[in-house]
């Protein structure tokens, strides 16, 4: 149990920082996409390359990003009966929950982005706008993300656990982020 | 034995059934989907073609340039929220409207507005109210019950009042195009406040007791000074919104691009205040990160939903039943808002949008509703969400820094009234199309602007719309069943 607990600690530390890292992209993609906007209208000019970053880092800040939302417990839930669980009960949904609702759809879906991203990387293939990029490396963030959002799942179900079992404690509580 | 008629309803159900556990929304509507899909390839209803079709539906969302502007929106309200934005107004407007008796209350409502408009977030709104006015209102008198509830209504105004993520999150699921949703929003919030207002006024001539006039030794500063200092508090930041907004409206940016010009603007404005820090910075782009992603996942959840339900031919049983609804439009909008507002007890906004939309929308286009005005109806419903007693999301945060003494039930029966309001509202829409439809028509006769004839196509319309186009490639899929 106690491997298996620090292998939670460092996924929680992976997804931490990858989750930072995806913040960061948030502020690069703000800052691409308004000079997009300021040079097509001062100069009339654009580039494909440069509206097609934008949403790659939009696809990255979502698809990295998620896994560190699941850690921070920041996923919205209807709580109109998850807000008058006991903590023990609350435990055991997160548990039963990641087991069978979380980690199928990450598995599954993961697994069938594959393909896809190994056909594009083989070929090389762009986005087909004049001047885009590859397109491979917007399609790895699926695969990719769905990973990372597995291996939180994991985490989460080995603290959620070790926590039923009386070996850790950890905060259950839940409040629904800010809108 | 599951018959394929059973399918769509039995999955209903367990939408309802699953979600209600308790689990984070988005991976609760995945393991519904996937759920009935497996069940659906075991009883050979569809193939297992059907799920290969996820990824690329997931890839379809993080490739929209439309959703691209939600972090965007987001970080701009956030960096403006934490300038100190709400405190400057709310004090300087209370003082400035003071001396009128109820002149609080309409302080909270006009600064609700302003606020939704410039920081997008009903918690801000809030939480900064309940922090600076309602102690203030408590002091002098105010009724507890009305002070609580104009408070929490007008956090909500920040839903219908462009530009409102909720509105960018209809827009693309009814496949309009925002600057139009804006548009046809704008009437509607108007009246709104007006509604609001109205009330206040009404009480204040009813009720003088329950608002009563600051008297003269709670207003500290009057005048000129009074009156620079709420201008220098709110301008430059309206300024910022105008400019976002009528270029978006005008049709000479995109959505994504005012959005991205709107976020640098609010980081321009916050070092003009001197007050943009490393520490500012990163919580807000740490809280944008966090609800982009949490959004956008329940928008990847609904999509393995509606994928599935689509394939059990979901679609035509809730066709079906709502075709068959009397009262052709009028029937066809008063039963979705009573739905929807039911709905809004138990799930949030986003939930609703993601969700329920996508089932309604071809429905509405058949009985040939204008969509943006189907959109701005639910818009106003789901702002009820909010205000629902227990578990309205502004009567939580309101409860979370109301001080000791204001009982909860004085939060809960407070709501009611204005509840009442937004259902008028909610009624002033669907009776008279025009109030949305009149601002739609100028920006689109005015054709698109000089600027777009050398720029290079919109580039919003590289990428589909994420729900919108796929009939072909589903009707591709399920031919193989």
């Amino acid at each position: 149990m106690n491997f298996l607990l620090k292998l939670s600690a460092l996924i929680d530390r992976v997804n931490v920082r990858i989750g930072q890292a995806a913040a960061w992209l948030m502020l690069l993609a703000v800052l691409i996409s308004a000079g997009n906007a300021f040079i097509r209208y001062g100069f009339s000019r654009s580039s494909n390359a440069w509206l097609e970053i934008q949403w790659y880092l939009f696809a990255a800040m979502v698809m990295l990003g998620a896994a560190y939302t699941l850690k921070m417990n920041e996923h919205v839930r209807v709580d109109a009966f998850y807000g008058r669980y006991s903590e023990r009960t609350r435990l055991w949904v997160d548990l039963l929950g990641t087991l069978f609702f979380l980690l199928p759809m990450t598995v599954i879906i993961g697994w069938l982005g594959w393909p896809a991203l190994a056909g594009a990387f083989a070929s090389g293939e762009t986005s087909g706008n004049a001047g885009g990029l590859v397109k491979w490396p917007a399609l790895l963030m699926i695969p990719l993300g769905f990973l990372l959002l597995t291996l939180q799942g994991v985490s989460e179900v080995i603290k959620r656990a070790a926590a039923l079992t009386g070996r850790t404690k950890i905060d259950a509580a839940y409040e629904k982020p800010l809108q | 034995m599951i018959t394929r008629e059973l399918m769509a309803p039995l999955m209903f159900g367990g939408l309802i059934v699953f979600m209600l556990i308790g689990y984070p929304v988005a991976f609760s509507l995945g393991a519904v989907g996937l759920f009935f899909g497996l069940i659906g390839i075991e009883l050979g209803f569809f193939t297992p073609a059907l799920l290969q079709a996820l990824p690329d539906r997931v890839f379809g969302i993080v490739s929209n340039d439309l959703l691209l502007s939600i972090p965007f929106f987001t970080f701009m309200g956030a960096i403006l929220e934490r300038c100190g934005l709400a405190e400057d107004l709310l004090e300087g407007t209370g003082q400035l409207f003071g001396p009128v008796r109820g002149g609080l209350a309409y302080a909270v409502i006009l600064v609700g507005a302003l606020l939704g408009a410039i920081t997008g977030t009903v918690a801000a709104s809030v939480i900064a109210m309940g922090l600076i006015s309602l102690p203030v209102m408590m002091r002098y008198g105010y009724n507890m019950r009305l002070a609580t509830g104009v408070i929490a209504a007008s956090g909500t105004i920040t839903q219908l009042i462009p530009p409102s993520l909720v509105l960018i999150v209809l827009a693309d699921q009814l496949g309009k195009s925002v600057g139009d949703m804006y548009a046809g929003a704008i009437g509607p919030s108007l009246m709104q406040i007006l509604l609001f207002c109205g009330f206040i006024f009404l009480v204040s001539i009813l009720r003088p007791a329950h608002m009563p006039a600051l008297p003269p030794e709670a207003r500290t500063q009057r005048g000129w000074p009074l009156i620079r200092r709420v201008l220098w508090g709110m301008v430059p930041s309206l300024v910022l919104i105008f400019l976002v907004l009528g270029t978006i409206l005008l049709g000479i940016a995109t959505p994504t691009e005012g959005g991205a010009m709107g976020a640098v603007g609010a980081l321009g404005l916050a070092a003009l205040n001197r007050r943009l820090t490393l520490n500012l910075l990163w919580q807000s782009m740490d809280s944008t990160l966090r609800l982009t992603a949490m959004v956008i996942f329940i928008l990847i959840g609904s999509t393995v939903f509606t994928l599935v339900f689509r394939g059990v031919d979901g679609d035509l049983w809730i066709e079906n039943m709502l075709l068959g609804l009397p009262g052709g439009q009028m029937g066809f909008l008063i039963a979705v808002s009573l739905f929807v507002f039911f709905l809004a007890f138990f799930l949030d906004y986003f939930e609703i949008a993601f969700i329920v939309i996508p089932l309604l929308a071809p429905v509405a286009d058949k009985l040939g509703i204008d969509l943006i005005w189907f959109g701005v109806v639910i818009g106003a419903v789901l702002q009820t969400s909010f205000m629902h007693p227990p578990f309205g999301f502004a009567l939580f945060y309101l409860r979370g820094v109301a001080p000791k003494e204001v009982k909860s039930s004085d939060i809960y029966w407070g709501a009611v009234p204005w509840v009442g309001l937004q259902l008028l509202l909610v009624a002033i829409i669907i009776l008279w199309p025009g109030i949305v439809t009149g601002f739609l028509d100028k920006p689109q006769a005015g054709g698109p602007a000089p600027v777009e004839s050398v720029a290079p196509p919109d580039p919003g319309a590289d990428t589909p719309p994420s729900q919108t186009d796929d009939a072909a490639e589903i009707e591709k899929l399920y031919k193989s069943r």
